[in-house]
């Protein structure tokens, strides 16, 4: 003891043995200090003793049984977000705990918030509704979310569940898995998606991804990554998960298809059945011009045209055949185009022909009545009955396609003497005969230098001559 | 007496000292005539705001436009006769054709065909012009395809013809009691424009053989009116201008009116005085309106496209003109008068009968993106 406590002993203590007397109220004072210091453990052994018995009480069972805790709850530090704002727990009335700050806050006291900078946030985290997605003590193993199984049960709390119960949902709709495309906080693209629209599709569509790397040639809305164009993505009532049925789909875009598949008068009945479109177009990539599913248009034409079908009575023509038996190919035919005569959406004239062409075989020529054949075909060929321009089948001046065809009461269309897709003969001419009736006609074509001679079925044996005219008439 | 003698003397003699002075003035003064400047800047048709589809690119009025020869001004005083060295003038053109970078231009007042050579810068007159093949009123020309030259000559009634080299072949048609006004070519044939019976006479094109007349009647209607040019299409219908009627009509080679359109007025795609006609590759139809004074462009179907070279302007207007020619060769001669934003895919040439441009050069094209 130093003299300053001497002295201060003396003064507090006067008439006793001031020395003794500070021995013993020191040792009364230590007392005191461990018997607070014993109290002090004792409440706050009793604190802790009271948050472990949260979890393992009889009153807070529940949170045993997520598959994961929220981390303080883990560690039994319920004080992390909770404090008592009495002393007794639990209360009959009222709570006894409150939470130290209200929705986001509170998370955000331990978590990093997300920056609106970087991306358009979910509605439920811009308003700081967390906990319409996860649970504060424990949920799933990845993201304390409510129902790990199914995550779409968490979204279809906000969201219209109607697209969800289409006949045709998505896969990963149907999964629950709504996290493969979307991701649940914040986003740089629409509608939170992970990727861009064509990435994220073809992450998983990889055998159109492989596809599209070699095509020359790509629908415009794929190659736009525009995928939402014709498919809906969670769910539809039409297959492949399209907008609208299938040719109507097609229609949304090529309006111009729609009028010709509505009110043509002669109709493709490709596009009536099956694939619509699909049956001769392919709807995301192609090496081939308009996305036709082979190099050849007349290969694809013959695929249904080019075989005999003996289930049918009236079955289609076998093109094929006709093409390997004769020499000579109309000019389109020679390129593989069927397009260039006829029109496979749908015409308002005879077999789908782009354009008029008399249905008989008696039609006398008028202006118009043709115009199929003199689109291509020297247009001034029926015009005049005299000519030194637009036909070698002329007697010196005297034009006999005139004569056969502007008969006007008897004049007969092409087919007489020309067929349309191949002939052994020249210019096409139908060796073999046209039908007439029953009977084909036969031709009996002879040609010279400067003219010819025929004896068809119709007139005895008839020649002409372009430099020295026969005028026969 | 004596003094007002002496005094009357000295006044004629400043007379004519000042009538010398005066002469030596405008002696000089010819001499150093100014040539006609260049536009200031390019002068495009239609005016703006419409985008440009024309530009005129040059003239042509003497040798001295092709081959750069300009007399000195000097040059007839100090060495007096230099008349080889004078430019040779284009007096009175009237048809023009073109054909292998070539152009020859009837001039009608002298008598004579001038063969252009922008390539070789050559500026000559026809060497068979003389003797049996002197012209006498040169109106159109056509070259076929072997070269030769074929004329109409309105005075002389006849189409005469000269080779390659210029010399003359052989004259046709005095018999046919025509007027021939203008040739076109198609093959062996011979398409002679007859302003006087209002028709084409085709011609065979190696013997002169008269083989046919179309364009007189067709259905009732007469078809051609003081037909003044003829040009044949890509398809080698004729195009023909009537002054009488100022239609433009299209026929075949047979004679067949295959289409028309125009008609007298002063509205656009209507005629004063059709003349000059030509075609070119895409079938647009060139005419030339003697009395509006411009040349306007049809599609091939007879819608007017434009027109140009109305009077008034600084530069590129016509002085009553008469013929026309249309190629898309030699585009690159005249590239230095081609403004560098602009894209020329024809040239056009048109003959004024007066004023300082005898041949003017258009450029029809586009601005380039």
């Amino acid at each position: 003891m130093d003299e300053a406590g001497d002295e201060y002993c003396s003064e507090s203590f006067v008439g006793i043995n001031l020395k003794a007397s500070c021995m013993k109220n020191l040792k009364i004072i230590c007392r005191l200090v461990v018997c607070c210091g014993l109290i002090l453990i004792c409440v706050l052994s009793f604190s802790h003793t009271a948050t472990a018995d949260c979890i393992t009480g009889a009153c807070h069972q529940q949170l045993k049984s997520f598959a994961r805790l929220h981390e303080p709850v883990g560690e039994g530090d319920c004080q992390a977000c909770h404090e008592a704002v009495v002393s007794e727990h639990p209360l009959e009335k009222g709570q006894s705990f409150k939470l130290f700050a209200e929705g986001r806050d509170l998370c955000l006291s331990c978590h990093d918030a997300f920056d609106p900078a970087a991306g358009k946030l979910h509605p439920a985290v811009a308003e700081g509704e967390c906990l319409v997605c996860h649970d504060p003590h424990g949920g799933s193993r990845i993201g304390l979310l409510k129902n790990a199984d199914d995550v779409k049960m968490i979204c279809l709390e906000c969201h219209d569940a109607n697209s969800f119960e289409q006949k045709f949902v998505h896969g990963p709709v149907a999964a629950g898995a709504c996290l493969e495309c979307h991701t649940p906080h914040q986003s740089r693209y629409e509608k939170l998606l992970l990727s861009d629209p064509k990435s994220l599709c073809l992450k998983c569509h990889a055998e159109l991804a492989a596809g599209l790397e070699g095509a020359t040639v790509i629908h415009a809305p794929v190659d736009d990554g525009t995928c939402s164009d014709c498919h809906e993505t969670h769910g539809s009532s039409f297959v492949h998960l399209l907008k609208e049925d299938g040719i109507k789909m097609c229609f949304s875009c090529h309006e111009e298809l729609a009028d010709k598949y509505n009110k043509a008068r002669t109709k493709h009945a490709a596009l009536y059945k099956d694939d619509h479109c699909g049956n001769c177009h392919a709807p995301h990539f192609s090496n081939h011009a308009s996305l036709l599913t082979t190099e050849r248009e007349s290969d694809l034409c013959l695929r249904c045209h080019g075989q005999d079908d003996f289930r049918r009575s009236k079955s289609l023509k076998n093109i094929r055949a006709e093409l390997a038996a004769n020499e000579h190919l109309h000019g389109p035919l020679v390129d593989g185009k069927c397009s260039t005569c006829h029109d496979p959406h749908g015409s308002d004239f005879f077999r789908l022909l782009v354009d008029a062409y008399p249905e008989t075989f008696y039609a006398p020529y008028r202006k118009g009545t043709y115009a199929f054949c003199l689109d291509c075909h020297e247009e001034n060929l029926l015009r005049f009955p005299e000519t030194s321009i637009y036909t070698r089948f002329r007697d010196g001046k005297r034009n006999l396609h005139y004569i056969h065809v502007a008969d006007p009461r008897k004049g007969r269309s092409c087919r007489a003497c020309h067929r349309a897709h191949a002939s052994n003969g020249p210019k096409l001419m139908n060796e073999t005969g046209a039908s007439f009736g029953n009977w084909k006609i036969p031709l009996r074509l002879v040609l010279t230098e400067t003219g010819g001679s025929c004896s068809p079925g119709c007139h005895r044996r008839m020649s002409y001559d372009r430099k020295n005219p026969v005028t026969e008439k | 007496m004596s003094v007002t003698v002496t005094v009357n003397r000295c006044h004629v003699i400043r007379i004519a000292c000042s009538a010398v002075l005066l002469y030596l003035l405008i002696l000089l003064s010819a001499c150093a005539a100014p040539e006609v400047a260049g536009p200031q800047g390019s002068v495009f048709f239609p005016p703006a705001p419409n985008p440009p589809r024309l530009q005129y690119l040059t003239m042509i009025s003497s040798s001295a436009d092709v081959d750069g020869k300009k007399l000195g001004g000097l040059s007839i005083i100090a060495v007096g006769d230099t008349r080889a060295e004078k430019p040779k003038p284009i007096i009175k053109p009237y048809g023009i054709t073109v054909s292998n970078g070539k152009l020859y231009v009837c001039d009608t007042a002298p008598g004579r065909l001038i063969v252009i050579d922008p390539a070789r810068k050559s500026f000559e007159f026809l060497k068979g012009n003389y003797s049996f093949g002197k012209l006498k009123k040169p109106i159109s020309s056509e070259i076929d395809s072997d070269g030769n030259l074929y004329v109409a000559d309105a005075v002389r009634k006849e189409v005469l013809v000269y080779g390659p080299s210029g010399n003359f072949l052989r004259a046709f048609g005095k018999s046919l009691g025509m007027k021939p006004v203008d040739v076109a070519i198609y093959g062996d044939y011979l398409y002679v424009l007859d302003l006087h019976n209002h028709d084409v006479k085709i011609l065979d094109r190696k013997s002169g053989k008269h083989l046919e007349t179309i364009g007189k009647i067709q259905d009732g209607k007469h078809l051609l009116s003081m037909p003044i040019s003829i040009d044949s299409g890509p398809k080698g219908s004729l195009f023909i201008s009537n002054m009488s009627s100022g239609k433009i009509v299209n026929l075949d080679r047979d004679g067949h009116l295959l289409g028309e359109f125009g008609k007298l007025g002063d509205g656009f795609g209507q005629f004063g005085r059709p003349k000059g006609l030509a075609v070119d590759d895409h079938g647009r139809i060139y005419v030339v309106d003697a009395a509006h004074q411009n040349v306007q462009i049809f599609n091939k179907d007879g819608r007017l496209l434009m027109f140009f070279g109305d009077p008034g302007l600084p530069f590129g207007s016509l002085n009553l003109p008469a013929g026309i020619a249309v190629t898309s060769q030699g585009i690159d001669l005249f590239k230095k008068y081609i403004d560098p934003a602009f894209e020329v895919e024809q040239l056009i040439f048109v003959t004024s009968q007066f004023g300082p441009a005898k041949i003017s050069v258009y450029g029809l094209g586009k601005l380039m993106d």
